[in-house]
């Protein structure tokens, strides 16, 4: 029992922190907060939560897999919210073009999904084919498709979505929230992927060392398109999921998911510099940054306190994984040494 | 005792419970040439380390000058002359020629403003130093690799160098590079300087050591008169036994053509290259670095296209224009460069193994199957005598050796017609070395045909039965079998290379035009 | 024309080239656009951000990314703001260097968590970046100072004109006082990374963190003055935003670090480290500005300066990027 334990911890030291850290902030704000934490409001209002930030720190995870990253998701779920909205708001078609409700709502998710997708084959293009640094890249169309937002609704929402819109983002279907149940699948498919198809393989294996996935007969070009569409793609899902929870959509909408879906790819232990981390472990990063959200709004704390306190998080566990690297490192380093040390490769 | 400018006296240091330097003494006289030898991991490097001050050794004592010290630290190790030039150079890149001379000059005075004229003058002085000249405004990144190797020797000598250490210098270089920067050591030398060369070239060493001293397991085996060694019994020293190479011989008795190159030309690159191949053929390519050989090898495996003629396999005419469509015709390459090309550092052997066969093992319901991948690894770790406890060991942590077997495993599973092996046992300890040749011998010997780019004679000389030799971009000779086996055929291959036996041609500067 | 070519290079020739074009282009559509009170104008909405890309052209040649340094501004310029209003102390200097201070001591913050824990600058400071702007808000307070609380030495030093002017319409314009400290950080920056060791230390680290550890140097406080002169010009371009706008929201300029990056890329700034040159910035921040402050003159709202601003910021490093590309393809090594 005790050695396989040990094992576990060995073979996974992330999930490790993470599950310890997850059932300590359980313990500890179900002590302090005690009904108000465990209540259905609460538990029910996470699953609100969740899935609208879990998306963008999705598509940022598998960027960052990539070792690239994808500082335009909030950007472009934006954008793709207020095609979206057009749509719904009958800019597009008239209000008056007889077309039902259900009909525009379909319509309208498509555009979504779609605009959002093209938003991240346009980064892949720049990133595959151009060879702009993904930082770059994504710096440059998070700056443009906020510009197209902005010019297009001259810096105004777009307000007043049809209800059946709306109930993607407040109905609950056994009490579990709509979106949750989007949110676990996506994940699901998303984790499923990244383990068990070459597609996933491969985003792992350019991650890592690119002139090597080239040399392995990869085709890292289109890769790395499929997966910044991909990216994009679930940028869709937050912009749909987003507009329909607060029935609008505008160009700066949820402007501090940028900094939170890369706290949370970091907190799951994704690796900046590509390669390593797990999709499966971000989602126990996901809900250890839900559960210090809704304990800090039962608490009253203002929105600036959050701020703070992630920040903090976020270099304590960036420092704890150094620590721990360090520490891992020392053990393994056995008469390697005096070896030639492989620089490594850019 | 005067006339040596080094003493070390019984060295150790341990990592781990492993000697890593065990009891090692020594001594460097001033104004020779001293060469370490050793298989990796033996402790040169580590000796190295410790003469520099960079790691503090658990024992011994090491007088520098007649001073001796408990602990050396990096600072007083420079003061007493020592400068190390690292096999990666640690140069600047996007900084100039000058600057790079005469960085850490200025950081050891410690200075704290630039003056650029004095810069400019240090880097002149020392460049006169060693008879050099060069553009002292153009940034490193542009000069070729034997010119980065000079400058590291002159910002070297600007600390007032007494005793130089130098770790691989040769390993990047072509060979008429070689001979500049070996003639420059020499002049180095009658100057009064010491240098300890590190180098895994043993005709390298030969050529210019005094005295060679060789590590074996973190112990110095001993101390040698170049002139008392040969070729064998300096490997014999090295690995502990004696090694003979097998020679390959062809079984095969299907003399159809299976693979033909017909005219393939990229101008400035490789021109008119004919080669016709048979199953269980094994065909050197060599030259010299720049020849043409790695562009032929990236063009047949889809990264440099050409701009006329044919490749065929099994009759068909291929167009290969990505390593994707090389692999599905039938078409391998194991690259030259391990650690750029090749690893996946931190993925595991059997990750590591697969990452060029992923589409075979993919079901058709699209997922990978992972039993089948492991299954091929540990069939291949078996096969290819990959040391691992399991093949899920990430590859970093395995010596050089194994890990370049593994890549080997990585194209062998890929089931290719023919194999391109370009450098396979590059940075290989000798032991490794031989399980790798016989290896490649029994591939062919099952059919395989494989094209082998070296430019290590022995090795050519043991695995192919047929040699091309390119010099400037073209195809210059051609061994048979029969040729290969009479005594002269090194002294053919080598003259080939360089041209005629010309050692003054002015080929340095269409070197560095192409680089 | 090699001495020229020493000091300009050819990613400079194309952004004066880009400069110049527009120029021209808004020049036919709006004379009201070539004039000196324009460019009068143009200059003062530039000085803030010249400050601040002095300060990311420093971090971005070691190598490193620096996130937090808006963070650090509105921290510096709101805080000395606030102190001066609860101290009664309005003065100026006093201002600046209260700001600069924080500055200095968020910047030397920085400075030790990437080094003493090697993190990647880019998460350590998006981290320091909330934790800054987080504390400021929750300790120091986040009402907004408005004209009217604004202390006066504060006012006057945003509407100060070294000379001033008269235009055809009869109202006033001038140049404004903002130039001098921008000229002095930009002479500073370049004496420290031209003529001394220091700044030689900055590229070299950028150049190659190994070699410049074995050349000597001592990276803690290499790194140590990299992040606290972000910090100090940070903390100096708090003061004159505050001075610059009437009334200051407590994180105004949070969220916008990746604008004044782009300014700092666009003029060729490398985030590989090691590259990138003073001309270049200051090309790159004019152009960012120019798109910012002139589309008026063509008829268009500031709601499509991101337009403009992404727009550019792609072709160049679309155009850089697919040059480096191609000889990288050229020479074999497929790096990029």
């Amino acid at each position: 029992m005790i050695t396989q334990m040990k094992k576990f911890i060995r073979q996974d030291t992330t999930l490790t922190v993470l599950l310890g850290l997850l059932i300590f902030l359980i313990l500890l704000f179900g002590s302090i907060l005690q009904d108000k934490f465990f209540s259905f409001d609460n538990i029910q209002s996470m699953g609100y939560q969740i899935p609208e930030f879990a998306f963008l720190a999705l598509a940022m995870s598998i960027a960052m897999i990539t070792g690239g990253i994808d500082l335009s998701v909030v950007a472009n779920a934006n954008m793709a919210g207020i095609m979206a909205g057009y749509v719904l708001t009958g800019a597009v078609f008239g209000l008056n073009s007889g077309m039902s409700d259900l009909t525009l709502v379909i319509i309208a998710i498509l555009v979504a999904l779609i605009v959002a997708t093209l938003g991240g084959v346009f980064n892949g293009i720049l990133i595959a084919k151009f060879s702009v640094p993904a930082i770059l890249a994504t710096l440059g169309t998070m700056t443009f498709y906020n510009g197209i937002s902005t010019a297009i609704t001259e810096g105004k929402g777009v307000v007043g979505f049809p209800d059946n819109y709306l109930s993607i983002g407040t109905s609950a279907p056994l009490g579990i929230p709509l979106v949750f149940y989007i949110f676990f699948i996506a994940f699901a498919v998303v984790a499923f992927v990244m383990v068990r198809t070459p597609f996933g393989q491969s985003i792992y294996l350019y991650g890592e060392n690119r002139i090597a996935s080239l040399f392995s007969g990869i085709k890292n070009e289109k890769m790395i398109i499929k997966t910044y569409a991909l990216a994009g793609f679930l940028s869709g899902i937050a912009a749909i999921i987003m507009t329909s929870r607060v029935n609008s959509a505008k160009y700066n909408y949820g402007d501090s998911y940028l900094l939170q879906a890369i706290l949370v790819a970091v907190l799951g232990g994704i690796n900046p510099n590509g390669g390593r981390g797990k999709v499966t472990n971000v989602i126990i990063g996901i809900l250890i940054l839900q559960i210090l959200q809704s304990a800090f709004t039962l608490f009253a704390f203002s929105p600036y306190a959050k701020r703070m306190i992630f920040g903090f998080m976020l270099l304590l566990i960036m420092v704890i994984n150094f620590i721990i690297d360090k520490w891992g490192a020392r053990s393994k380093s056995i008469a390697k040494d005096s070896e030639v040390v492989p620089q490594e490769a850019k | 005792m005067p006339g040596n400018i080094l003493e070390a006296n019984n060295i150790s240091k341990t990592y781990g419970g492993v000697h890593a330097l065990d009891n090692v003494s020594m001594c460097i006289k001033a104004g020779e040439i001293h060469c370490l030898v050793g298989e990796n991991g033996s402790g040169k490097s580590t000796f190295v380390k410790v003469m520099s001050g960079a790691i503090t050794p658990d024992n011994g004592e090491i007088t520098l000058n007649g001073h001796t010290y408990r602990s050396l630290n990096p600072i007083d190790s420079i003061r007493e002359g020592v400068q190390v030039i690292y096999q990666d150079l640690s140069l600047f890149p996007h900084m100039t020629v000058a600057e790079n001379i005469s960085m850490n000059k200025m950081v050891a005075l410690g200075k704290k403003l630039v003056n650029m004229a004095e810069v400019r003058k240090t880097a002149e002085e020392q460049l006169a130093r060693i008879g050099e000249t060069m553009d002292l405004d153009c940034p490193i990144d542009e000069i070729s690799m034997a010119n980065r190797q000079l400058v590291a020797i002159c910002r070297a000598l600007s600390l007032d160098a007494k005793l130089l250490f130098m770790d691989e210098p040769t390993t990047a270089l072509t060979n008429i590079e070689v001979d500049r920067l070996l003639k420059i050591v020499l002049e180095l030398k009658e100057k009064g300087l010491s240098v300890v060369f590190i180098s895994h070239k043993l005709n390298e060493v030969f050529e210019v050591a005094d005295t060679i001293t060789i590590f074996r397991d973190g112990r110095k085996v001993g101390d040698f008169n170049s002139k008392e060694l040969s070729y064998h019994s300096l490997i014999y020293h090295m690995t502990g036994r004696n090694v003979e190479y097998p020679r390959y011989v062809r079984k095969a008795t299907d003399d159809n053509i299976r693979f033909e190159i017909r005219g393939l030309s990229r101008p400035g690159h490789f021109e008119d290259v004919n080669v016709k191949m048979r199953r269980g053929d094994i065909l050197g390519i060599t030259g010299l670095k720049g020849s043409g050989r790695e562009e032929l090898a990236l063009s047949l495996f889809g990264l440099n296209p050409s701009k006329s003629g044919q490749v065929i396999i099994n009759g068909k005419t291929v167009s290969i224009h990505s390593p994707t469509d090389a692999i599905v015709s039938g078409l391998s390459l194991l690259p030259e460069d391990r650690y750029t090309q090749a690893l996946f550092p931190t993925h595991s052997i059997s990750e590591n193994i697969s990452s060029a066969s992923l589409p075979s093992i993919t079901t058709k319901a699209g997922l990978l199957d992972r039993k089948g991948e492991r299954q091929n690894a540990i069939n291949m770790v078996a096969k290819l005598h990959i040391r691992t406890p399991n093949v899920e060991t990430s590859v970093q942590n395995l010596s050089g050796g194994n890990q370049q077997k593994t890549v080997i495993a990585r194209w062998v599973l890929t089931d290719p017609e023919v194999l391109i092996l370009d450098g396979p046992t590059v940075g290989v300890d000798i032991a490794s070395k031989v399980d790798i040749y016989e290896q490649i011998q029994s591939f062919a010997s099952q059919g395989m045909s494989i094209i082998l780019i070296s430019d290590e004679l022995p090795e050519l000389l043991a695995n192919c039965n047929s040699v091309m030799v390119m010099r400037a971009n073209k195809v210059v000779g051609f061994l048979s079998n029969e040729e290969l086996e009479k005594p002269d055929a090194a002294d053919r291959l080598q003259s080939m290379m360089s041209g005629g036996g010309d050692d003054f041609q002015p080929s340095i500067p269409v070197l560095e035009a192409q680089a | 024309m090699k001495r020229l070519k020493k000091y300009i290079n050819q990613n400079e020739w194309y952004l004066m080239g880009i400069i110049l074009i527009y120029s021209i282009i808004v020049t036919t559509q709006n004379s009201g656009f070539f004039t000196l009170e324009n460019f009068f104008d143009v200059l003062k909405g530039s000085s803030g951000m010249i400050i601040l890309a002095m300060g990311i052209l420093v971090v971005l040649l070691s190598g490193g990314i620096d996130l937090s340094f808006t963070a650090i501004a509105m921290f510096g310029g709101y805080s000395a703001a606030r102190l001066m209003m609860a101290t009664k102390i309005d003065n100026l200097a006093f201002a600046f260097v209260v700001s600069a201070v924080i500055g200095i001591l968020l910047g030397a913050v920085n400075a030790l968590i990437i080094h003493k824990f090697h993190l990647p600058t880019m998460i350590a400071t998006l981290g320091t970046s909330s934790l800054f702007s987080g504390i400021m808000t929750t300790f120091i307070g986040t009402k907004t100072i408005t004209v009217g609380m604004m202390p006066k030495s504060l006012r006057a030093f945003g509407g100060f004109r070294l000379f001033e002017m008269v235009n055809d319409a009869g109202s006033t314009y001038g140049l404004t006082v903002f130039i001098i400290p921008v000229v002095i950080v930009v002479v500073v920056t370049w004496f420290i990374l031209y003529k001394t060791m220091l700044g030689r230390g900055v590229i070299a680290l950028g150049n190659s963190e190994e070699a410049a550890k074995r050349s000597g140097f001592n990276l803690f406080w290499i790194r140590m003055f990299i992040y606290t002169y972000v910090g100090l010009l940070a903390g100096i371009m708090g003061v004159i935003y505050v001075a610059e706008v009437n009334s200051v929201y407590a994180v105004a300029l949070y969220g916008t670090e990746l604008t004044y990056i782009a300014a700092v890329v666009i003029g060729g700034a490398k985030l590989t480290g090691g590259e990138g040159k003073i001309l270049g910035t200051l090309l790159g921040v004019i152009i960012v500005r120019l798109l910012n402050s002139t589309l008026v003159f063509l008829g268009l709202t500031s709601s499509w300066n991101g337009f403009f601003t992404g727009a550019v910021l792609l072709f160049s490093v679309g155009l850089t990027s697919y040059m480096s590309r191609l000889r990288s393809r050229r020479n074999l090594t497929f790096t990029d």
